[in-house]
């Protein structure tokens, strides 16, 4: 190899080693009727210590990364990331690593069942009885007193339901989930339209820029895209063939993401706006020439004093951004949720202009449109999911059926989704473990897991190519479940009449292969095929399609700096003494509680294991006279939580944080803890629990736009970390303060 | 049959596999620790033990804080786990021969159906990065259908450690051999490594000059740790900034 | 003969001499003082002793019972579930990987020093006051090398696999790895333990033929058995003074360097604190600290519970004994200063910091404990030889010597081992079922002590009679001296 060889060449190298020395398979599993065999009669693709691999995609969350499977005698054995993937490039975060412990986890729902709402236990249906129970439930009801509720990932099951519904009058299903609440993406959205005069998901190149500003974005935990980002990340330090970049991360409490920064600026909450408009005033003033009419309003001085950064670090920050070849705002997270979010969003991605980076290597962009994406996929915002609970709660939908999410968990407990559901008088869930909607629901018919199931999934953003990432079945199913899409398509044939035209399948894989067959036309795609079975076979070898050419959009940057722009502070729900900011468990997330080996993975900042926390400046926890492993009641106008601290060195005093991911009361073994008794109990708690119903201009919530009180309660709670607290912070070691 | 003359104990060769590890990039997201437990059958402990220092993990991500609010600064993340030393401390204190010098890999090699668990190795590791099996760890039925079938399951008394994933190590060799020649460098790599979404850490042959790893290990102020020991680690670190 | 007490001696004396006369006080104030200078005959002598070993009160049975229960629950029962559940239930941890039960190891390898000091050095040097509780150090040697012996297994991950530290041929031609510190302990162990059981049996013979001839029914056929056919021929005794020789000299060196080679499982570590050159001669101190803090503890239990102790063990010994604890406790502080202050000196990071640990940390109580008991204690009491004669204040010496030298190795080995060169994992040690088990250890240590003290006489007679039959008092002018003739 030469001297001269560089970590991008090294990656585009191992990628082409690996996709050719992994050989991945488009056979295999291609037989529609893959079932559990003993080793006794091995399906003839499976040889005596010889591996499988297969590519498939990873549904842990909405990103669409490609994995590559590897498996053994039938059983997956190792995720890695698919090389050929243009989203992940061979890459995996922790969670799709676990995937496999969702995959064999002990509690998943192993039968269709009918139960008694909240009743653990339940009776075995065959699935004959099942897809009877939902093509009733499809015959019988008005179509608009029948209702979809699925997960974020915009995948062919999703695709499925919208040609039912737009065919048969059903309402249009909704799609949502928690992490679309903390990444605000109908703000950024909005924000977009407002600036560029077009909707849509903004995609920041932080690969190639040299100064990035982060506003609150956790690119590098579970925000959008995180694989994708973080390889930007790795892009942007890269220092060898170029100057190594800086990032900078203004956010009140020092997330793992600002942790990397090379400076972190602990700004007031609310005050994103103002600062990212001061700083363009400032740097607008070091560029010389007539001030834009968006920072023209603004006063540097005032945004000091009201966002706690002095003067002089807004200037050094301002010429930072001025000077620099290659400078990158980011608004995201927390700065987002808050009441005033589409305003920090037009502020931030307006300082972009200053840079004017729009269509720019290392600036800000449209994420790439997956292959048939549209508007109609967009996952709903908080305030489009308070209208859907209140229609259920009026009585207006007879029927519910839920798939790939889990809203009692994941929505707000204000918006009281439990008590909505009452209402509704039949629920099926299709869940593929036994989460607190499943408990909740008359039935569950559950789905194969994501590695012994068909589909595809859009690739919303984090790929320069537009990407359809395919997935196929890795394993043959474990238990007696049964594709949501097949029992859709065979319910749907037997309530015949205009359901049976709407899904004239035989099955999910025809469904499939007529949704991927005019992609056969497409041109500069990554292979084609001159006929179905041969270009499926592709996409299930390759693990999806995409095109070779860059698919993102430029934004109209014409009129952003002259339009005139909000600095107004955030405003504060609640009579607290403290900014509460939730964030997102980055290992956890929204659905990884139940795999062990994630709850044993520990957090990166505080490498606590196995529960939740409040994050607590030492200073502020000195004067309430807290101690870590503290028990305190937090208090919003929304609700009580109890959870033990921790004195967190990189937070402002005024702010307490608290990961969501914990809190579950069922979803299995892993997810839930015993008390002594051996009742079953919650492990950790559920941040959502305190939020209130307060949104922005754009509809999502305002998270982090909460005050809370905090109050001692005596009690211990030992949390388990990694760290050690004598070794990292001097606790117990005869030096403490 | 190995003859006695032929078990040695760890000698000062250069070594043969070796890490760089990039701090700067390296931003401490953990699917190294999930990609390595997954790859080589790692038991998790559970709630109480893992916050007793009874966790298994192999490799484990680092991170103190440098100052006080607000000037307060995350070191970087430093992934850590056996450096592989070209000297060990940890070999030559084994009673029973169960973590040994593997001449042909240079690597610590750790035979755990010989372990009988005195824990010396351990004690006696100046990075810390050994695991004991303290029980046997609960994995109920169907988790176990998992198991990497390259790598030996561990049972309640043994000790264990990274193994720089000697599994794949010996399967490209193996392939490499059949195809009658060298192992490429990048053809393979350790769990860690292909996992990491920031690319920040780097497997490879050390002995080689011609590959990345001994190019990254040489272009300058990387880290060995703990390097006055005399332990002759294997892993080169790069705090960056 | 019945019941026996010091006063009955002294009213034998009186009536077998004229009495009121001042040379005569002088003398009966030298019996009375001295074992060796206050013979009886030997007839008597025996039958004190044999009559120790048969009478036998409720009190001992009770005890013993109940030491028995303590034995089967706390070392047997909750062994086998440790061994059924792993080393979790344990308190043990990254780093602290090492427990309580190599805090036992080393501390009964301590205990097990005294037993040799007394009975081979001070055999070699001919302290004369050594002669009546020989036997009893030597039976805590044996005793405590079963202890320790015990405490290593316990420690072991898969106990169930303890031979493979043996070298014994097998067809995978795998060896113990003889550069392992563990291994050079297991050889020294059990030699140390072998010799020491052959050392403690050679000068049992003549007293067990004496028991022999004096005991009837199974007693009689344990004995003749154990005696070996011994008669005291001249030939058997020449041979038994030579090998009991050739056994005290070869032993002095088996017990330095046992002490020596465990100290070297810490010393020959890569681990601040652990590393030092020093560790050897300072764990022979340590061990001969708390070894004698036993004997005097055994030693006025013995005295104050056994029938007729109180004419073998008088407080001359408890005095001799209490000078060798102020030597060796000035001793061990001079090893534990040197120890201290090169470590500090020395300057590297992590050694400061460990010792900062050691003062200033969670257990820093543990560290004044152990200088006020290792050192300020014995050095204020034992100087004043009123309190050094009398046994119950020894035996309260002795007890907080061996509470102070237990916590001495609590600090050298788990909260040493909570603090190493890498900050991210430090931790400290909490001990969970090792408590029961170290309290096993000690009650079976205890049992077989009192089942010993059953079956083979405590006291070697014949070497108190040898002693006696080489002094006499003699006669200068006023002066009344002592007079030792060379025996052998």
């Amino acid at each position: 190899m030469s001297d001269k060889l560089s970590r991008r060449d090294f990656l585009k190298l191992a990628g082409v080693g690996a996709a050719s020395t992994a050989v991945l398979t488009g056979c295999g599993p291609a037989s529609r009727s893959v079932k559990r065999e003993p080793y006794m009669q091995m399906p003839e693709y499976t040889y005596n210590g010889l591996s499988t691999y297969y590519a498939t995609t990873c549904r842990e969350c909405a990103a669409g990364c490609g994995l590559v499977v590897r498996t053994s005698q039938g059983r997956a054995i190792k995720t890695e990331g698919n090389a050929n993937n243009p989203l992940n490039l061979g890459k995996t975060c922790a969670r799709g690593q676990a995937t496999l412990h969702g995959l064999y986890n002990p509690d998943r729902v192993t039968d269709p069942i009918k139960r008694t709402r909240g009743n653990a236990s339940g009776d075995i249906v065959t699935w004959e009885n099942a897809t009877q129970i939902v093509a009733d439930a499809l015959k019988n009801n008005k179509p608009e007193e029948i209702a979809f509720l699925m997960g974020m990932a915009p995948d062919h099951l999703f695709d499925l339901v919208a040609d039912l519904a737009n065919s048969t009058g059903i309402n249009a299903p909704v799609r949502f989930g928690a992490l679309n609440m903390f990444e605000s993406r109908a703000t950024l959205s909005k924000a977009a339209e407002n600036l560029f005069g077009e909707a849509g998901l903004p995609f920041f190149d932080v690969g190639g820029a040299q100064v990035v500003f982060s506003f609150g974005a956790n690119f590098l935990e579970t925000w959008l895209s995180p694989v994708s980002y973080t390889r930007g990340f790795a892009g942007l330090r890269e220092g060898q063939t170029k100057k190594r970049g800086t990032f900078v991360q203004f956010e009140s409490r020092m997330s793992s993401t600002a942790g990397k920064a090379d400076e972190w600026m602990p700004l007031r909450p609310g005050t994103e706006a103002l600062v990212a408009l001061a700083i363009g005033r400032l740097a607008s003033e070091l560029r010389g020439g007539s001030m834009p009419r968006a920072f023209a309003d603004v006063d540097p001085l005032e945004a000091a004093s009201k966002s706690g950064i002095k003067l002089e670090t807004l200037e050094h920050l301002a010429e930072m951004f001025a000077n620099s070849t290659g400078a990158l705002a980011i608004p995201g997270g927390t700065a987002l949720g808050q009441s005033n979010g589409l305003a920090v969003a037009e502020a931030v991605l307006a300082l972009n202009a200053i840079a004017d980076n729009f269509g720019k290597p290392g600036g800000v962009f449209f994420s790439a449109l997956a292959p048939n994406q549209t508007e109609y996929q967009r996952s709903a915002s908080v305030k489009e999911m308070q209208e859907f609970v209140q229609q259920m709660a009026d009585g207006k939908f007879k029927v519910l059926f839920v798939h790939g999410l889990n809203p009692i968990f994941e929505l707000p407990a204000s918006l009281d989704f439990k008590n909505a559901l009452k209402n509704v008088e039949q629920v099926i869930s299709f869940a593929t473990f036994p989460d607190e909607t499943a408990l909740e629901s008359d039935y569950v018919f559950p789905d194969h897991h994501g590695l012994e199931s068909w589909g595809y999934q859009r690739v919303a953003t984090g790929s320069a190519q537009p990407v359809l990432s395919g997935a196929q079945p890795v394993v043959s199913p474990f238990y007696n479940t049964r594709a949501t899409a097949d029992v859709l398509i065979a319910a749907a044939q037997l309530a015949s009449g205009k359901f049976a035209e709407a899904l004239p399948f035989q099955d999910e894989v025809e469904f499939l292969q007529s949704k991927i067959s005019p992609l056969m036309s497409e041109a500069d795609g990554f292979f084609s095929a001159a006929d179905i079975d041969t270009f499926a076979a592709y996409f299930q070898q390759y693990g999806g399609w995409w095109k070779l050419s860059d698919g993102r959009a430029v934004p109209n940057s014409a009129d952003v700096l002259n339009r005139s722009l909000s600095s107004a502070e955030a405003e504060f729900a609640g009579e607290g003494e403290f900014f509460f900011v939730p964030f997102v468990s980055p290992t956890l997330a929204e659905a990884g509680a139940n795999k062990p080996w994630l709850q044993e993975l520990p957090d990166p900042t505080t490498t606590v294991m196995w529960n939740t926390w409040v994050e607590i400046n030492p200073v502020t926890a000195e004067e309430l006279g807290l101690k870590d492993d503290d028990v305190v009641t937090i208090t919003s106008e929304a609700g009580v939580l109890e959870v033990p601290v921790y004195r967190y060195p990189a937070i402002r005093p005024d702010t307490i944080a608290i990961p969501f991911g914990q809190g579950h009361t069922a979803y299995g073994r892993y997810a839930t803890a015993l008390d002594e008794n051996g009742k079953i109990i919650k492990r950790g708690v559920n941040p959502t629990d305190l939020l209130g119903q307060h949104f922005n201009e754009a509809g999502d919530l305002a998270f982090a736009g909460m005050k809370v009180n905090i109050k001692k309660t005596g009690k211990k709670q030992l949390l388990s970390r990694l760290e050690s607290i004598m070794g990292v912070y001097g606790v117990g070691l005869g030096e403490e303060k | 049959m190995i003859k006695p003359e032929e078990i040695k104990m760890s000698t000062d060769e250069s070594g043969k596999w070796g890490m760089v590890i990039d701090q700067d990039i390296c931003t401490g997201c953990q699917a190294c620790v999930a990609a390595c437990a997954m790859e080589n059958n790692i038991s998790f402990v559970g709630e109480a033990d893992s916050g007793y220092g009874r966790s298994m993990h192999w490799i484990r991500i680092e991170r103190f804080w440098e100052g006080e609010y607000p000037e307060v600064k995350m070191t970087p993340n430093q992934p850590m786990m056996c450096q592989q030393c070209g000297s060990a401390t940890c070999e030559p204190v084994c009673p029973a021969f169960a973590t040994i010098h593997s001449q042909a890999e240079q690597l610590n090699l750790q035979v755990y159906n010989r372990c009988i668990g005195t824990r010396y190795c351990a004690n006696n590791c100046p990075y810390q990065v050994r695991s004991f099996n303290w029980r046997d760890y609960e994995r109920p039925e169907p988790l176990p259908n998992q198991f990497n079938p390259d790598v030996t399951v561990r049972r309640r008394g043994v000790m264990e450690k990274c193994t720089f994933c000697i599994q794949r190590i010996h399967k490209a060799q193996d392939k490499a051999k059949s195809e009658g020649r060298e192992v490429l460098d990048g053809e393979f790599t350790t769990a860690c490594a292909q996992a990491c979404p920031a690319s920040a850490i780097t497997f490879g042959r050390v002995d080689d000059p011609e590959s990345l790893v001994s190019q990254l290990a040489h272009r300058g102020h990387g880290v060995k740790h703990l390097e006055e020991l005399g332990t002759l680690p294997n892993v080169t670190y790069f705090k960056g900034g | 003969m019945a019941g026996y007490n010091n006063n009955a001696v002294h009213k034998k004396v009186e009536s077998a001499h004229p009495k009121a006369e001042s040379h005569h006080h002088d003398e009966e104030h030298f019996r009375e003082k001295h074992l060796m200078l206050d013979p009886l005959p030997r007839g008597q002598m025996n039958d004190m002793v044999m009559e120790s070993m048969t009478t036998t009160s409720w009190k001992f049975w009770a005890v013993f019972g109940l030491l028995s229960v303590i034995v089967a629950v706390c070392l047997f029962y909750v062994w086998g579930y440790m061994i059924s559940e792993g080393l979790g239930v344990t308190g043990k941890n990254r780093p602290s990987y090492w427990g309580l039960f190599l805090v036992n190891t080393v501390f009964w390898i301590g205990i097990s020093h005294a037993g040799t000091f007394i009975s081979a050095i001070l055999r070699v040097f001919k302290a004369e006051f050594r002669r009546p509780f020989t036997r009893a150090a030597e039976l805590m040697t044996t005793f405590g090398l079963v202890q320790a012996g015990f405490s290593v297994f316990m420690h072991l991950g898969r106990v169930w696999l303890f031979y493979w530290l043996l070298p014994y041929p097998n067809q995978r031609m795998l060896w113990p790895n003889l550069h392992s510190p563990l291994s050079w302990d297991l050889l020294a162990i059990t030699t140390y333990l072998l010799s020491s059981t052959m050392y403690l049996f050679l000068p049992l013979i003549p007293d067990l033929a004496m028991a022999r001839d004096k005991s009837t029914g199974w007693r009689k056929t344990f004995y003749k058995t154990l005696a070996l056919g011994f008669r005291g021929t001249e030939g058997e005794w020449t041979h038994l003074r030579n090998a009991m020789n050739i056994f005290a000299f070869a032993i002095i060196p088996v017990m330095f360097s046992v002490h020596t080679i465990v100290s070297w499982d810490f010393a020959a570590a890569t681990r601040p604190g652990w590393n030092s050159t020093i560790f050897g001669p300072y764990f022979v101190v340590g061990a001969l600290h708390s070894g004698m803090g036993a004997v005097v503890m055994v030693l006025a239990v013995v005295r104050g519970t056994m029938k007729n102790m109180k004419y073998f063990i008088r407080p001359e010994h408890f005095d001799a004994i209490g000078k060798l604890m102020l030597i060796i406790s000035m001793a061990w502080a001079y090893f534990f200063f040197n120890d201290y202050m090169v470590q500090w000196y020395g300057g590297d990071k992590w050694t400061k910091q460990l010792l900062h640990f050691h003062e200033a940390g969670p257990m820093g109580w543990m560290w004044f404990a152990m200088l006020i008991a290792n050192i300020a204690i014995p050095w204020a009491v034992l100087w004043n030889p009123k309190w050094r004669s009398t046994p119950w204040i020894v035996f309260v010496v002795g007890l907080i010597i061996n509470f102070g030298m237990y916590l001495e190795r609590y600090i050298i080995v788990p909260v040493s081992l909570s603090i190493n060169r890498m900050p991210f994992t430090w931790r400290l040690y909490y001990p969970r079922v090792e408590v029961l088990l170290g309290i096993g250890t000690l009650a079976f240590f205890i049992w077989l002590y009192m089942a010993a003290s059953r079956l083979i006489p405590l006291i070697p007679v014949w070497e108190v009679e040898e002693g006696q039959m080489a002094h006499e008092l003699k006669k200068f002018g006023r002066e009344t001296v002592v007079s030792v003739s060379e025996l052998e």
